[in-house]
């Protein structure tokens, strides 16, 4: 106890207390920070986690129905029953349906032969033809997987029901039973919002003091310039640990996203992580002289850690060179870290590999951009 | 006229004595391009999956190579004993497939057999794809055994039009074009309007006598230009790199991309008059800018998408009309008859963009510029 005391007596007593102090004043006084700190995050998270949705529903289709039967309209409605597609007209020849794919008013088209009914009557396959708008490449594979699988049950006669086929595939998701693509998102943006703030707040913060000089001012006192970075980034890890908890309560709160894992363990690599995009600002401080630009590069480096991430496009989709660099991507990491500890609700026995690479990256990272500043100030 | 030539140039030769910002403006653009347009993929290809045998026998063998006989699913590196489940709470495969004991006995004996299949669902358009398409193999393995009791009486005859071959890099690269030419001259711009004010320099030029429209439209055609050379550089690249040829015809993307980098000039100008310091101006433009061409301009998923509020939005987005245009030139090739709204769109919002810009410029205290603020 007495030990404590005197080290907190020590600690109060010392320049870097007072470097706090000074920093902690400085920020608190900085509205504009303060606002930057709060508002950014919650307008992206919402923006993000309600705009972004990889659904594939209510795609416009055509039908040109040459058959005009029964059996041909039950066709029509078993394709739209389930919203993925959505009748929207009925051109009267296939040039017709051609032409409002091509301007984009349709994206899938259906066209039922005269011969349908004749085929089915006698037992034979009635073959339909359907086109589909590949521009998106990804919506359209899944809209022709879901028209096969559609045809596969479909019986035109009322009133039979589609054989039970001999396998039965059971399928179940786990940690997301419902597919809310939101909770995918989430944990994602969580990542990605902390990396933006983090970098552009840090090296923006430097950048300004080294142009208008004060940190040569704070040179000339006795403080080393070690305190004088450390009195910089541990309030700024404060703050930036305030953002996470406030995009933690927004997903939690609007998008409902559980917190299945340890939420000790989130904080900690949270707090680990947050080193990694201070590190990255501090880099960028260093390498650029202007705050223009901080921005410029800025961008540069958060954009593709962002896409490369997993953040918004699955890793297991990128080319392999792709995945391979993505490695070495902290954000990446973040997110694995994130997805499993609010999703899955694992914990450090399937995480480790990603926990070890930010317990590697971190340091390194402020190490390297540390003592980079530091030659540069001397 | 002659007014706004000479601040159209003074700012050109500003931009270009800046080494660093010209060799960043330039190259960023073609970076971006290049590992957005490789990297960004929605598709998953080779999904590592479990199969687990309880069966063991020829029938479920030859269902588990049926599984794996597509470029869809690789085997995951998992003994065969382990839980499964384990497998994918590590990441290491996003599905099991458990064939049960006695799955080749029963499908003989004409019984009913279920298949249990476990869906990593943290990625829920992957967990769709995956889903659909392990049902899809089942079928098609059942009609090659010939089990099936009888064959579905309707078959479709898909095709795929524009892009036959669903190379995704035809729907990524094009709205590609729209982020980075979106982004990268607003920026410039916008950091061009606050370094006058940082740097005092907005005092010469109330000394100057220029007008507010002739300063805005100097400044705006000055980094018109820059994107100009900008969308050259990137679409010429782009096309060689990942060949992309003109669909059609090429006039609406001319007419298009002009008006667009204007409307992107415009609102980089129009942040850094409204900012106080670069800081926030960084800050506007990076959310706003970044936030609203990748998201709510279908970039990466579909516009209908959006839920109502956010679609009112999207409206407003230029991005969102470019990128209708950019794919219709590089992809459809309609021409004129599928896209002259969404050239109007942009034009009637660059016209807008001016108009606010050139109503915030009024605060900077121009020979007519209105009065008002400090």
């Amino acid at each position: 106890m007495r030990i404590l005391w005197h080290g907190w007596r020590v600690l109060v007593a010392s320049r870097l207390w007072a470097l706090l102090r000074k920093e902690v004043q400085q920020i608190l006084r900085d509205r504009q920070l303060i606002k930057l700190l709060i508002i950014p995050p919650t307008l992206q998270l919402l923006i993000y986690g309600f705009a972004l949705n990889p659904e594939v529903h209510n795609l416009k289709l055509g039908v040109v129905d040459y058959a005009q039967v029964a059996a041909s309209r039950e066709l029509v409605s078993a394709l739209t029953a389930n919203r993925i597609f959505l009748a929207s007209s009925y051109p009267s020849s296939e040039q017709e349906l051609a032409r409002q794919v091509e301007r984009g008013e349709l994206t899938a088209g259906l066209v039922i032969p005269p011969n349908f009914s004749k085929r089915l009557a006698s037992g034979d396959t009635a073959r339909v033809q359907v086109f589909i708008d590949g521009v998106d490449a990804n919506s359209a594979g899944i809209a022709s997987g879901y028209i096969q699988q559609i045809l596969r049950r479909f019986r035109p006669e009322a009133g039979v029901l589609p054989p039970t086929p001999p396998v039965r595939t059971q399928v179940r998701f786990l940690y997301n039973p419902g597919l809310t693509s939101s909770w995918f998102f989430v944990p994602g943006v969580i990542g990605l919002v902390l990396t933006l703030i983090a970098t552009l707040v840090s090296a923006v913060t430097l950048v300004r003091e080294k142009d208008s000089g004060t940190l040569e001012q704070l040179l000339m006192t006795p403080a080393g310039a070690w305190e004088i970075l450390l009195a910089k980034i541990l309030p700024l890890v404060v703050l930036l640990m305030g953002d996470v908890l406030l995009a933690l309560a927004l997903g939690r709160l609007v998008f409902g996203v559980p917190i299945r894992g340890d939420p000790f363990l989130l904080l900690a690599l949270s707090g680990l992580y947050l080193f990694v995009g201070i590190g990255v600002g501090i880099m960028l401080a260093t390498v650029c002289r202007s705050q223009q630009q901080v921005m410029l590069t800025a961008f540069f480096i958060t954009l593709p850690m962002v896409q490369t991430s997993g953040a918004i496009a699955p890793i297991e989709s990128m080319p392999a060179f792709f995945q391979a660099l993505s490695l070495l991507n902290p954000l990446r990491h973040y997110i694995a870290i994130l997805r499993g500890l609010l999703l899955k609700g694992v914990g450090l026995e399937a995480l480790w590999p990603h926990a070890l690479a930010l317990l590697v990256m971190a340091p390194l990272l402020m190490a390297i951009s540390v003592s980079r500043f530091r030659s540069q100030l001397s | 006229m002659r007014r706004i030539l000479a601040q159209c140039r003074k700012e050109l030769l500003q931009f270009r004595r800046d080494r660093l910002t010209l060799g960043l403006a330039f190259l960023l653009p073609l970076l971006t391009l290049l590992i957005f347009g490789f990297a960004i993929r929605l598709e998953t290809k080779v999904i590592p999956i479990v199969v687990q045998d309880f069966d063991r026998s020829p029938l479920s063998a030859a269902y588990t190579d049926r599984l794996f006989a597509t470029d869809q699913f690789r085997p995951a590196p998992w003994r065969g004993d382990d839980p499964v489940a384990d497998a994918i709470d590590r990441g290491l495969a996003k599905a099991a497939v458990i064939i049960p004991p006695e799955f080749s006995r029963r499908l003989k004996a004409g019984q009913p057999v279920e298949v249990q299949v476990l869906v990593d669902g943290t990625d829920t358009n992957n967990a769709r794809v995956i889903r659909n398409s392990i049902q899809g193999t089942t079928a098609f393995f059942l009609s090659e055994k010939e089990l099936l009791t009888n064959p579905p009486p309707v078959q479709a005859l898909t095709r795929l039009w524009f892009n036959p071959g669903r190379k995704e890099s035809l729907y990524i690269v094009p709205g590609v074009y729209a982020v980075v030419l979106w982004i990268f001259p607003s920026l410039l711009a916008a950091i061009a309007m606050v370094k006058e004010k940082d740097k005092g320099t907005i005092l010469q030029v109330y000394a100057s006598g220029i007008r507010a429209p002739e300063l805005l439209l100097g400044k705006a055609l000055a980094y018109l230009l820059v994107g100009v050379s900008m969308a050259v550089v990137v679409m010429g690249l782009g096309g060689l790199i990942f060949q992309l040829g003109f669909a059609g015809d090429p006039t609406p993307l001319l007419v298009g991309t002009t008006i667009y980098l204007a409307a992107a000039v415009l609102f980089g100008l129009l942040l850094g008059v409204r900012s106080a310091n670069q800081n926030a101006a960084v800050q506007g433009v990076s959310l706003v800018g970044f936030l609203s061409a990748l998201l709510l301009s279908g970039f990466i998923y579909p516009l209908s998408n959006i839920p109502p509020p956010l679609s009112l939005v999207s409206a407003l987005i230029p991005a969102r009309y470019f990128i209708v245009i950019s794919r219709d030139a590089f992809v459809r090739g309609t021409g004129w008859a599928g896209v002259w709204l969404d050239v109007l769109m942009i034009l009637a919002l660059a016209a807008l963009l001016y108009l606010v810009t050139l109503r915030s410029l009024g605060s900077l205290q121009l020979a007519d510029g209105g009065g008002g603020g400090p």
